[in-house]
């Protein structure tokens, strides 16, 4: 079974506190989705909302075209995996997944069938008979996925709910889960802060902040036009670099220069630009490693981050800016060493005081 | 050097122990007494010199207060009075707790406060107003008044209680249930209680040992033999020229007996750490 949501100009608040303000979104049958944000951004706030578990304040909340704000959360056809997992700790695995389908009066025949199916596809039919305080941590997280599956739920809602593992444990379950996606063919709704779980996860991600969503979009078009500053900087790791920069639009393309005297042609067209104070922004996959006095800049090697495939380089540049450039695996810079950097101007993003953001156009 | 440390702490351990020591035999000596002066003969109970171990050992004080005494009504009525207000305090304070514990409305701190608020005053200057409430509304000297009083001033410390079990109850474990079909009252009885069920048994088992145990409230609410409680039963049995003293202690000892079995139902279950695995442990 899947499902579209479709959320409609939704408040909420707490006491006086504004938590989501205004906030729309569509979610189309069979798409996982990802609500990726800092902290207290509301992105918890919203998925609660879908379940049932906090009321909306105003606006409508619709699974399949049919208007479930009001309903209780068990009336609504959702199921939800939690941070802690919330398992039923007096109650066997067998009875914690049972719980849901003896409360709407399932026969015990299909219930069994469907504790059984769903044992074998998470492969646990041997954890069955014990209780959630005999399990590890993945266990437990298993168990509360299989809990989801036996309710055949329209949407799958999941509030990060891989944040208690261990990293291996972390990025295992994880795949699993873009397998499981693939399997049931169901509406998966993922709250995360980990834009690492968010790109790999997500057909589309909703970035959120601050009690609004900032931009929704593929992983990739997040990644590389990201619609402000908050989301070029919350996305990728390291974050994007940022330079305050004045513009010159005196050619076709715009060209940032920064205070002390360094330039970069942008593919960005001058005559979008209304403003001559921008915020530079180029990733650090975008900043390689030139001999000095070969590239845009010269700067000196702050710290290396040996990554393995690549090599992070923080480098000071004369102005006392740090911006992280990009190496290879195994480079010969080291900490002290004098680099000119090469920025990709085609790849570089120009953002607004206000915290828009401008791109190459597209190819 | 080593060796003075180390005589240093056997003489504090010693110490310690010593300190122990005297406080249990504060504590638990005048039981002891009772019981063994339970066990004497009338005669060998007053004496010039004082016996602590009887000589010979008789059940005659025991068998005299349950045969020729009103002792086994007041039991009774003690048993039933207790039952009352346990099961007054279980059936609202469960429900006022978990609302405590879960919900935040308008004047909850305040309510909560006025909860204490009642254990502040003493309780003889509560006694005489609610005498007065107790004889208009016709509840004086019947065991369900005597509950109902019990209950005023036993119920805020039962919600207080509770209310910190049930705030150790992991909150996301009731918003699964709830997303699991169950209603809000659906979770707390299928969830939340059995979580909270060693506190739940703690809070009551606390209750019924103030109930049974009391005194001045019982003396002032009951004055027959229909409601009238162990305590002031055992009280009123001390004569103006004679002091049963065998048979009274017998009494007491009976009269322990139930709160001794109580405790020890209590302490098996608290150590019981049910929530384990509730939550990534």
């Amino acid at each position: 079974m899947t499902a579209d949501i479709e959320i409609r100009n939704v408040n909420k608040h707490f006491g006086a506190m504004s938590v989501l303000e205004d906030l729309s979104l569509s979610i189309k049958a069979r798409e996982f989705i990802v609500f990726l944000g800092p902290s207290g951004c509301g992105k918890s706030t919203l998925l609660r909302m879908i379940a049932g578990l906090e009321t909306v304040d105003s606006g409508e909340i619709a699974i399949n075209r049919e208007r479930i704000d009001h309903l209780p959360p068990g009336k609504r056809g959702i199921a939800m995996v939690f941070q802690s997992y919330a398992l039923y700790p007096h109650m066997t695995v067998r009875d914690n997944m049972a719980f849901g389908l003896e409360n709407i009066g399932m026969s015990r025949e299909v219930i069994d069938a469907r504790i059984n199916e769903a044992a074998r596809i998470l492969e646990m039919p041997h954890l069955l008979e014990r209780k959630p305080g005999q399990l590890s941590g993945g266990q437990r997280q298993r168990v509360a996925i299989g809990r989801a599956i036996v309710k055949e739920p329209k949407a799958f809602l999941f509030d990060e709910p891989l944040s208690n593992l261990d990293a291996a444990l972390r990025t295992r379950t994880r795949l699993e889960l873009a397998q499981l996606h693939q399997r049931l063919q169901s509406t998966m709704i993922f709250v995360t802060h980990d834009q690492v779980e968010a790109m790999t996860l997500a057909d589309r991600i909703v970035v959120m902040n601050n009690r609004r969503i900032e931009q929704i979009g593929s992983p990739m078009e997040i990644y590389e036009r990201p619609a402000t500053k908050f989301v070029a900087g919350f996305v990728g790791a390291p974050a994007m670099n940022f330079i305050d920069a004045t513009l010159d639009r005196s050619s076709g393309n715009a060209t940032a220069r920064f205070s002390d005297g360094i330039s970069v042609r942008t593919a960005i067209s001058s005559d979008l630009l209304a403003d001559d104070k921008y915020s530079f922004g180029i990733r650090s996959e975008d900043v390689r490693i030139v001999p000095p006095g070969q590239g845009n800049a010269d700067g000196v090697v702050d710290v290396l981050e040996r990554l393995g495939e690549r090599t992070l380089i923080y480098i000071r540049l004369g102005d006392g800016q740090q911006i992280v450039g990009s190496d290879v695996g195994n480079s010969r810079v080291a900490v002290g060493h004098k680099v000119g950097l090469a920025f990709d101007g085609q790849k570089s993003h120009l953002f607004s005081a206000a915290g828009r953001a401008w791109h190459a156009r597209e190819a | 050097m080593i060796e003075s440390k180390r005589r240093r702490r056997t003489v504090a351990n010693i110490a310690t122990y010593f300190v122990l020591a005297g406080l249990s035999m504060f504590c638990i000596g005048p039981m002891i007494w009772m019981l063994l002066t339970s066990l004497k003969y009338e005669a060998d109970i007053v004496t010039q010199t004082m016996q602590y171990i009887p000589r010979r050992v008789t059940f005659d004080n025991y068998v005299a207060i349950w045969t020729q005494s009103g002792f086994p009504r007041l039991i009774g009525n003690s048993i039933t009075v207790t039952f009352l207000t346990v099961t007054i305090c279980v059936a609202t304070g469960t429900l006022a707790a978990y609302a405590f514990s879960r919900f935040a409305f308008r004047g909850r701190t305040q309510l909560m406060l006025g909860y204490l608020v009642v254990r502040m005053f003493p309780a003889v200057m509560m006694i005489i107003p609610l005498y007065v409430v107790m004889r208009g509304v016709g509840l004086v000297d019947s065991r369900f008044g005597l509950a109902l009083a019990y209950t005023s001033f036993l119920l805020p410390l039962f919600v207080w209680m509770l209310k910190g079990f049930f705030d150790s109850a992991p909150r996301e474990l009731e918003s699964a249930a709830r997303i699991d079909g169950s209603t809000r009252l659906g979770a707390m009885v299928r969830i939340v209680m059995p979580l909270a069920r060693n506190g739940l048994v703690a809070s009551s088992v606390f209750i019924a040992i103030a109930a049974w145990n009391e005194f001045l409230f019982a003396l002032m609410l009951t004055t027959g033999q229909g409601s009238r409680t162990w305590p002031v039963g055992l009280q009123l049995m001390v004569g103006e020229f004679q002091l049963p003293w065998g048979v009274l202690a017998a009494g007491g000892i009976l009269s322990i007996l139930p709160v001794v079995v109580l405790f020890a139902i209590v302490q098996r279950t608290m150590v019981q750490g049910l929530t384990a695995g509730a939550i990534k442990g």
